[in-house]
Formats: C-alpha cells, structure tokens, sequence
C-alpha cells in the first residue's frame, strides 16, 4: 500500500514538473539562484552548500551561547538568580539582526537576476508562452527562494536557541512559546529584508532610466552592504538603549528595522511596555509594506524593462576612463615603471571599480572596517573629554580601516573576473620575468596610503600635535607596509586571472587566520603604541617587536622568491572530466 | 618564416591533432580549413604557443618558438575564434592596455590606436563599455589589437565572424594588402567563398590529421573539382547534404 502510494504520489509528481508552468518556475529559480553569469567559471556554489554556509552563523552563534545560559556554569559563577527569558533580550536582538542581514546580503547577491534577463527573453518570448506566465512564473521562483532562504538562515537558531535558553526551563508549554515567537520573528524579519531590498531594485528600476539604473546599481548595492553591517554592529548598543526607550521620546531605534521586529517579538510574548509594542506595530507595517511595494514596483518595473530588454543596452554609452587618464599618467611617472606595471595597474583598478563582484567585495569590506571604526571610537568617546594623549582604541583606528582594506584587496584579487578573456594576458606576458608581487603592492598601498597622509594624519595632527601625529603615521605606515608584504608572500599571479579562487579550499583556516589577525594587527598595536607614547622604555621594545617582524617576513620572502616560481593562471588543475547534468534542466 | 612539425596534441589521451605538418612562407596566406571538431583551433593554440604541443614543434625562423616564445609574440598578432574581452573596459582602454604590454611607447600608441579605432568606424563609441558592443565591434577590436605592433605572422581564428559586409570587405583587402607587404598569414575559417578568394594556399584538417596541404589551384586540380565547396565536401566526404536535408525535411513532417 505505502509502495503503491509512494509510486503514485512520485508519478504524479512527475508529470506536473513536465508541464509549462513548473518548468519555467525551476528556469527562474536557476537562474535567481546561478545568477546571469553562470556560463562564466566564477564562484559558483550549489544550492546544498549555499544552504549550509547560510545556516552556520545562526548555529555557531547558538552554540556559543552555552556558556551563558547553561545553569551549571551560573551555578559555579554564583549566579543564584537568573531570568533566561530577560537575559535572551540582547541575543533576540542579535539574531534578528543576523538573519536579516544575512538574508538581505543574500538578496544582494541575487540583485542582478531577480528579474528576467536577456537570455530569458531570447529562449522564451519567442516560444508561444504569454509574458503573464513568465511573470508569474519568476515571482513564484521569488517566493519560493525567500521562503527557503528565510527558513534556512534561521533554522539552526530556531531549534538551539530555545533549547539553549530553556533548558533550565520547566514549563514546557512556555519554552515552545519561547521558541515559536522566536522562528517567527526571524523568519518574518529575513522576509522584510529580502523584500526590502527586493523593493529598492523595483522602485529604482521603475523610477530611473534604465541606463542609469544600470549605471548606479553597484553605489546602491555598496551603500546598502554597509547598512547591513551597520546593523549588525548595533548589536552591541541596541540591548541598552531599548532600556532608556520608555524615557527617551526621540530614541533613533524607531528608525532601525532590527529594533521594531525586536518590538514585535517582545510585543508577541507579552513583555513589551508602550514604546517596545509601538515599535512592534511598526513591525508589522513595515512588513506589509515592504511586500506591496515590492509587488507593485516589480510588477510596474516588470512592464516596464522585460517586454522592452531588446530595446535597452546592456551597458550605457559613456566615457570610461576618457577624465581619469591623466591620473594613470601621473602615476606612470611617479610609481609605476614597467609595461607590466602600467598596464596591470590600470586593468586591476578598472575592474576593482567597474565588475559588480569586485566592488562589492571591497566595498563590503571597507564597510566592515567603517564598522569596527566606529564602533571602536564609539566606546573611546563613551562618556570621556579629550584626553592629553590618544587612547589605545583611538590609535587603532587607522590600523582597522587599513587592516580591513588590505585584507578586502588581497581576498578579491583571488576572484577571477571574466576568465574567458584572459587569453589577452597569457598571450602576452612572459610568464617567467612577472612582476606580479611589485603590481600588487602598488596597488594594496594606493588603497591605503592616500586616506592616512590625507585625512588621519591633519586629524592626530589637530588633536594632540606634531609628535604624535607623526609617531603615529610613522607607525601605521610600517605596519600596513608590513601587512601588505605578509599578504603577498608567495602571490604569483595578475589579480583577477586566475581560474580557481584557492580559498573555496581553506576558506574556514583563512577566516580564522583573518580574525586572529586583526586582533594582533589593530588590539595588540594600539595598546602597545598607547603603552610606548607614556613610556620610552617601552617604546624601544615595540621598535625591537616591529624590526623583528618585519625581518622575519623579509627573511620568508626571500625564501619564496627564490623559489622563482612562473606567473600562473590557474589556482588548481582543471578537473580531467566534468559531469554535464543533462538532465537536471538547467 | 614558420613552420609546424607533426604537431600532435593529446586531449585526456584522445589525439586532438595528429603529426599537422606545414610550412609558412613570408607573403604566404594559409588558408586552414575543416570540419567541426577537425583540430583547426586546437592548431592555432598551438602555433600562437597558448598550449604546448604534446609532441613535435612549431619553429619560427628555424627556432623553436618554445625556446623564447616571448621575443616570437612580439612578432606574432592573433585573433581568436571568440571575442573573449573585458566587458567593463572600453575598447580604447583595452587596446592601450595591450599597447603598453606590446611596450609601444604612449604617444605612438595613443595615436596608432585613435587612428586605427577611427579606420575601423569604432571612434565614436571608442570610450564605452565594451559590454554595450556588438559582436562585430568586439571582432574589430581585436583586429586592431592584433595589428597595433606591426607583427610578421598574423593568426586570424574566424576573423569575419560577426562583422557586416562593409567592415569584412575591408578585411579581406587588408589581409590580401598584408599578404603583398610580406606578412605571413594563417586564416582560419568555415567561409570558403572567402578562403578561395583571398588565400594562396590550403591546410585542409580531418579529425586532426592534414589530408590536403597545397596551392589552392593544386588542390583543387588534384580533386578535378572547379570550386572549393565541392572539393572540401569531396575531400572531408562528412555527410551527404541532400540526404540530410531530405531526412529533415521527412523529420518536420511527420512531427
């Protein structure tokens, strides 16, 4: 009986994804899903590993929680009296803001091919298929995907953090309370910001030309990166300021999407005061709102763009590079002195600028740096005047924005752009005199140097004096240089043309590395800068620590140059057959 | 000037070229024919030295090009079968790239390019994406990019591809125009009309092995054929057209 059910249920299922409509709802979602470039060998996940890599941070998160909650650790910290439900408030707020930054990074990634593309229109409009169903086909693909995306950023906090918090619990009508408030407010805070980015793309499309869509779309895409990491770092002050909400009438939570879903769940479990429940009703107004905007502007900007996409050009006519030459000529006489340097100079910059993958990686970098800057004069200003000498965090701020930026550079020159077209280069490099290292250098520091002599050193300048400012600006720029050096140990490629990124391979090892590094590269300088501005003893061991380091890196380096390794094109060998998935329909 | 010796190359053990023997003459144009799948690309990656041969050697005047393929691409100007480019540069910034990694000094090579962007009627959108060109402007760009440094040998994979009538016609004179001035030329193409009408001789490629190699009269003596259509069908023998199109046609219906 159960075989015969299984085989008509799988029979019937069969015949329904044959037909047009379910067909052409698997279309939309591969190409939502792929993107518009997957012909192209870039980085290209599949759907299972994309899945798991979104659900880890909610999971990770959740377990670190232990420490906190489990009773027997407040047992042996003498914690007698402990309200897990009160004490869940700070890390509600989190994980709100986790998933919706999570999902609306997701939605960023997808921006280009949320809508119907070129392709779409070639293979499709001329089959006899009315454009209604291809619309209704791509906005089911859409549901299905912010749905699934939506479950599955927050699945692992759903389930572990309830159980984290309620375990000591004994009631277990209220830890299902708990736990089901707690699915739905992320799940419905995910919704809001997958279509709150969903809406900027059809509003922008609808209201703008669609040259100057195109034109603008990467600004748009960085500026809303950086919200979504500004809102993840509220994390750390929001908790205390819904405190003071009740007594603080212009609070600038009620402009903070993270705040009024916190609103709605404190709202949903009945602790909300008045000013907690107003958010909460904002909430939800949000909520409904982001969906008829979406649904509007799509459907408006669906009318609008598809049915005219062969009318429309890929790329506006414009003046690429026709008022910046000069600059590269400047630099072709300062810094730059070989054909290699010249030419990989400008192709490195041009594509950091002009291909979206690129700029968006760097920008989202330079947003986390922005970020943790802030953050840190945040809490080195809390309450404080100014102070003869600068603080340690207030030390640390050149290092972070320069730390974040190098780091930015050297992870994208790992991601290929356009690799079919690198046969211009290997054409006509000579793989064996590169000069791969000198061009990256030039590049990394003219990311990082400008904004130092420009903007930090008249700041440190004005506020505490010559000396300082100078020590300071002497320090951090041994430091990035030293940075820049550590990041290239071994780097044997023009950035951008290689055909594999190798951290798919160590991508776990790197993180690590990266955030064991930062610490070491801004916590541990600053301090020990703070400590040798009071003290010259002092001093002179952070010079013997700073030489050292950088004899150590020199003495690697050398080693690896002896090595003298040709320039490459490929991260890894190619594999010696691929599968075709003929029959996966996509 | 240059010459292929039994050119072989191995793909996952499947013989992809097979001992491709030939000789290149300065004021020469080889005309490289053949089926889908005969060797013809696989050939040119192997003589432009993006892909090493895995065995025998393509020599450019008596050397092996592999001893200093550096100093042998300064003289060599290519053009691939897909106009592979940067779709977010424009087509100047990419042929000044190009120019500055050739070593032209910048201002010889700023007006070479503006001049050779404005003969090939790409001046006015010489400051666009190149992702906003058509295939036939992607096509002229390499063009120009192949011919910025004044090179001996010229490898054209598909050069028409893409291009309208007045820009190919342009083409074919300045192929023939180069042949003249002592250029050696290796042309790659499907067009045969075009291939008879502008080349002197014909490497003709068979699931990668050379069955005919020649002048182009030669050959077509040898086959006793008056046109190059029927002497590449009577040589290749692929398929018989008008079965073929018979079967469609019996295919269509019955649908």
């Amino acid at each position: 009986m159960t075989r015969w059910t299984r085989t008509l249920v799988s029979a019937k299922w069969d015949a329904y994804v044959c037909k047009p409509f379910p067909l052409l709802v698997r279309l939309a979602m591969n190409r939502i899903f792929h993107g518009s470039n997957s012909g192209e060998e870039e980085l290209n996940m599949s759907m299972g590993l994309l899945l798991v890599l979104l659900a880890v941070p909610g999971g990770f998160v959740s377990i670190f929680l232990f420490d906190k909650y489990g009773s027997f650790l407040q047992w042996l910290r003498g914690q007698t009296k402990f309200d897990p439900l009160a004490a869940a408030l700070p890390d509600e707020y989190f994980f709100i803001a986790l998933s919706m930054v999570v999902t609306g990074g997701v939605a960023l990634w997808w921006w280009d091919s949320i809508f119907p593309d070129r392709r779409d229109f070639a293979n499709l409009v001329p089959l006899p298929i009315p454009t209604s169903s291809i619309f209704r086909a791509n906005s089911v693909a859409v549901l299905i995907l912010t749905c699934l995306c939506a479950i599955d950023v927050n699945a692992a906090s759903s389930i572990l953090f309830p159980v984290i918090v309620g375990a000591s619990e004994p009631r277990f009508r209220v830890m299902m309370q708990f736990a089901g408030v707690h699915a739905l407010v992320v799940v419905l805070a995910s919704i809001f910001s997958f279509f709150a980015v969903f809406a900027t793309v059809g509003l922008l499309m609808l209201l703008l030309p669609y040259t100057l869509f195109r034109r603008i779309s990467l600004y748009v895409r960085t500026v809303i990166v950086t919200l979504l990491l500004a809102t993840l770092s509220t994390s750390f002050a929001v908790p205390r300021m819904i405190l003071d909400l009740p007594r603080s009438s212009h609070s600038p939570l009620r402009f903070l999407p993270s705040a009024w879903f916190l609103g709605f769940c404190q709202l949903l479990r009945g602790r909300a005061d008045p000013s907690l429940a107003e958010l909460g009703h904002v909430a939800i107004f949000a909520l409904v709102s982001a969906c008829v905007v979406t649904l509007v502007a799509y459907t408006l900007s669906y009318r609008r763009c598809f049915v005219r996409l062969p009318e429309l050009a890929d790329a506006p006519p414009g003046h690429l590079g026709a008022r910046t030459s000069w600059i590269f000529h400047l630099l072709d006489l300062l810094i730059l002195h070989t054909p290699f340097q010249r030419a990989g100079y400008r192709f490195v910059l041009k594509t950091l600028f002009r291909n979206e993958a690129h700029a968006l990686a760097l920008g989202g970098f330079l947003g986390l740096g922005v970020v943790f800057a802030s953050r840190t004069l945040f809490s080195a200003y809390n309450g404080k005047g100014s102070t003869p000498l600068p603080s340690a965090n207030v030390l640390s701020i050149p290092l972070i924005l320069s730390y974040c930026l190098l780091i930015g550079g050297r992870f994208v020159f790992d991601v290929p752009a356009h690799i079919r077209a690198n046969w211009t280069f290997r054409f006509l490099l000579d793989k064996n005199i590169h000069e791969s290292v000198a061009l990256a250098r030039r590049v990394m520091l003219c990311f990082v140097s400008p904004w130092i002599f420009l903007v930090a050193f008249p700041i440190y300048l004005y506020f505490w004096g010559w000396t300082v400012a100078l020590l300071h600006m002497g320090l951090v720029t041994m430091w990035f240089v030293l940075l820049t050096e550590v990041l290239l140990v071994g780097f044997r490629k023009l950035p951008f043309t290689c055909t594999y990124p190798p951290f798919q391979h160590s991508a776990v090892v790197a993180v690590i590395a990266y955030v064991f590094g930062y610490f070491a590269f801004t916590a541990m300088t600053s301090e020990l800068e703070s400590e040798a501005l009071l003290s010259p003893v002092m001093g002179e061991v952070f010079l013997v620590i700073s030489l050292g380091v950088w004899y150590i890196v020199h003495r690697v380096r050398r080693s690896v140059v002896e090595v003298d390794e040709p320039l490459t094109f490929e991260g890894a060998p190619a594999a010696p057959f691929e599968l075709l998935h003929l029959t996966d329909g996509g | 000037m240059l010459q292929a010796i039994e050119l072989t190359k191995h793909c996952a053990s499947i013989p992809a070229v097979q001992n491709v023997t030939f000789e290149l003459k300065a004021g020469q144009i080889l005309g490289c024919l053949g089926p889908n799948g005969s060797g013809k690309s696989t050939t040119v990656k192997m003589l432009t030295g993006l892909l090493e041969p895995s065995r025998g050697r393509v020599l450019f005047r008596g050397e092996d090009i592999r001893r200093d393929l550096v100093s042998y691409r300064k003289r060599l100007g290519y053009v691939p079968e897909e106009p592979n480019l940067y779709p977010y540069l424009s087509g100047r910034e990419y042929l000044e790239m190009v120019g500055i990694l050739r070593g032209i000094p910048q201002p010889q090579l700023e007006k070479r390019v503006d001049s050779l962007l404005a003969l090939l009627s790409l001046y006015p959108s010489r400051h666009s994406a190149m992702a906003s060109y058509s295939k036939g402007m992607r096509q002229r760009v390499l063009l120009i990019a192949s011919l910025l440094h004044d090179p001996e040998v010229l490898i054209l994979d598909e050069p028409l591809s893409g291009l309208d009538v007045s820009s190919a016609l342009v083409l074919k004179n300045l192929i023939r125009a180069l042949g003249q001035q002592g250029k050696a030329i290796f042309y790659c193409s499907h067009v045969l009309e075009v291939v008879e009408r502008i080349c002197s001789h014909l490497l003709i490629l068979r699931q990668g092995a050379v069955i005919a190699s020649g002048s182009t009269d030669d050959i077509q003596k040898r086959i006793d054929h008056s046109s190059l259509e029927r002497t590449f069908h009577r040589l290749v023998e692929d398929v018989d057209p008008d079965k073929v199109t018979r079967e469609i046609i019996d295919v269509i219906r019955a649908a």
